[in-house]
């Protein structure tokens, strides 16, 4: 199981009804499929950066769900297939997740270090943990 | 004779004090670039929308590396421009 991130952009002229039936069905192949959903946030609508099939706004929605690869690429699939979808992106997010974790630890750990000791100990960079 | 000549500074010229670039993310202990942050990414691209080089913002190298991927990211959902007209 990989956490994963779905944004997606829908066309800015569909009801927001519109945007909670594929919400919810989005989160039918995801539970159905052994995955949990995290949250489903509507961030709302935005100018786009770009024109996108000559929309110049969007409403983005964003997906956090912990899935297999097989499940995303379901997912994916119907998005593709969706009318109202104007563009998506699958973000993994799990390895950044912990690459995190680590270096929290790591910055624990030397205020521990530092908190105990008599004399603060000399300031190395953060960077070291990051590799 | 010659070689004490190279030593001399011409006179006349300024003598600039280069101040020491830092990286944003180090300093200001930002972990991790995500690339829905477009008010942070914005501030390393330019009005042409090209990132930022490293000698100019003075990102260091791994925080470089991670701004890219964010930056690219975010251009493809369209938060970020690819290129102005």
């Amino acid at each position: 199981m990989r956490s994963y991130e779905i944004m997606f952009i829908v066309n800015p002229g569909v009801p927001e009804e519109e945007i909670d039936i594929i919400n919810t069905q989005l989160e039918g192949i995801i539970t159905s499929g052994g995955g949990s959903v995290e949250k489903i946030e509507k961030m709302g609508k935005r100018c786009l950066a770009y024109e996108v099939d000559k929309h110049r706004e969007g409403f983005y929605v964003l997906v956090v769900a912990t899935a297999n690869g097989d499940i995303i690429r379901e997912c994916e699939r119907r998005l593709r297939v969706m009318d109202q979808v104007i563009k998506y992106i699958t973000v993994r997010t799990d390895e950044d997740a912990r690459r995190l974790e680590k270096i929290k630890a790591y910055r624990q750990k030397r205020a521990a270090r530092r908190g105990s000791g008599r004399k603060a100990a000399p300031v190395e960079s953060v960077e070291e943990a990051m590799q | 004779m010659k070689s004490a000549a190279k030593d001399k500074r011409p006179a006349g010229q300024k003598q600039y004090y280069r101040r020491k670039k830092v990286c944003k993310f180090c300093v200001e202990r930002i972990d991790s670039i995500n690339y829905k942050d477009v008010k942070l990414l914005s501030q390393f691209v330019p009005e042409r929308a090209k990132i930022m080089p490293r000698r100019i913002s003075g990102v260091c190298s791994q925080h470089q590396r991670q701004l890219n991927d964010a930056i690219k990211k975010a251009r493809n959902i369209a938060l970020l421009p690819f290129s102005t007209e």
